[in-house]
């Protein structure tokens, strides 16, 4: 088993990296790859509560880092799907606790035990941002249409060109089709004139994200996924090298409206 | 009078002329960009112009509307980009470049006017490559 190491960052906090870190694993893991997500956070860990999975944690990254545990013991298997495994950040430490060489260290024995291997980077592009791409193979870019996230995009990706981490490529969060027909939102032409990195994915505004997030459920992981968890599993079935086409804006929102509202009625 | 679009490809056309908010959103970011990637204090593309107009003009009959100077910053040590169409006869000039001056931050090489490279939709990744301070 060789294991890929997919970093996802962004540089901006709040656009989406933890979400999306924590619905790819599961619709990865769904699609029986074994997957492990990592939460290189420490300090203001969030991967596990996003997952359902705070109340499991027994031992941590920074654990494993200082050598208080073998590194299998600090994994968290999940109980909806036995392929899905999470490696929580520590909450009373901060990210100078992990360097970029422990980190290369924990990727190389992982890549023996998983088929993925996400790494859920913090905000921002010092200690915390080395951590968690000293060990990857690509690297997922979450931007947000808004102008600080992309200049902050922009900034990272030159950070990882500087890097050399070749593969890098664009997943755009929290579109909204209305602003974008009004002219309010920058659309996908616009993001990627101003990117220039390939696009993965789009993932549309959607209220679920919110309402899965309270439960603890992953919005990938729903029998009828709501418009943003059947984004991520195409975005899946893409990192395995399927050719999913990206549908038309507002199509996949319109068309679940549409069907609710007709269920709504009888 | 936008002197960075040269720089970025170019979108189709559709709603991308009005003053729609996101066009704004666009343009500013243009700039932005162009300005974090080359690491230049924000301002300086503005009074370089300037100042190359009022010393080319000393010597040569310019048309000032049609200048444009821009920071390139896909060249390894970044690129400051010159186009300066002159007045011939009184005629209305027409925008080919007549004077292009490649200003490297290395040491000065004997100056010899490259030809000028279009970005017109080739592979937009080449251009991303910069050095980072």
């Amino acid at each position: 088993m060789a294991g890929h190491v997919i970093t996802v960052t962004s540089g901006k906090g709040g656009v989406g990296k933890t979400t999306f870190s924590a619905n790819v694993s599961a619709a990865l893991a769904e699609l029986g790859k074994k997957t492990i997500a990592i939460d290189t956070d420490v300090g203001l860990r969030n991967l596990d509560i996003i997952m359902g999975l705070e109340n499991r944690i027994v031992f941590d990254l920074v654990d494993v880092v200082e050598g208080r545990c073998r590194l299998p013991k600090a994994f968290i298997r999940d109980k909806r799907l036995s392929t899905l495994h999470l490696l929580p950040a520590s909450q009373n430490r901060d990210k100078t606790a992990v360097s970029p060489d422990a980190m290369q260290k924990i990727c190389t024995e992982l890549r023996s035990m998983f088929d993925f291997i996400v790494i859920d980077c913090p905000a921002g592009i010092e200690r915390g941002f080395e951590n968690a791409i000293a060990g990857a193979d690509e690297v997922i870019i979450i931007t947000t249409p808004h102008v600080s996230a992309i200049r902050d995009a922009d900034r990272v990706i030159g950070l990882l060109e500087a890097a050399e981490k070749q593969q890098i490529r664009l997943v755009v969060n929290r579109l909204q089709a209305d602003m974008v027909r009004r002219g309010d939102m920058l659309d996908i032409p616009d993001v990627m004139e101003i990117l220039a990195v390939d696009l993965l994915g789009i993932i549309p505004e959607d209220e679920y994200i919110v309402v899965s997030s309270n439960r603890g459920e992953l919005a990938a992981l729903q029998s009828t996924p709501s418009p943003a968890g059947q984004a991520y599993k195409n975005i899946a079935r893409r990192l395995l090298g399927e050719d999913v086409p990206i549908p038309p804006l507002g199509n996949s929102r319109g068309l679940f409206k549409r069907l609710a509202s007709i269920f709504k009625s009888h | 009078m936008n002197f960075f679009s040269r720089f970025f490809k170019q979108s189709a056309p559709s709603i991308s002329t009005e003053e729609t908010s996101k066009n704004v959103a666009k343009e500013r970011l243009k700039l932005a960009l162009t300005y974090d990637r080359g690491g230049l204090a924000y301002g300086t593309i503005e009074q370089l112009r300037d100042e190359i107009i009022a010393v080319i003009a000393k010597h040569l009959d310019i048309s000032e509307e049609e200048i444009e100077i821009n920071f390139d910053s896909s060249a390894e040590y970044g690129k400051l980009i010159a186009s300066i169409p002159l007045r011939v006869g009184g005629q209305r000039p027409r925008p080919s470049e007549t004077s292009v001056v490649d200003a490297t931050e290395k040491p000065p090489a004997p100056a010899t006017p490259p030809a000028e490279s279009s970005t017109s939709g080739s592979a937009q990744k080449t251009s991303r490559k910069r050095r980072h301070r």
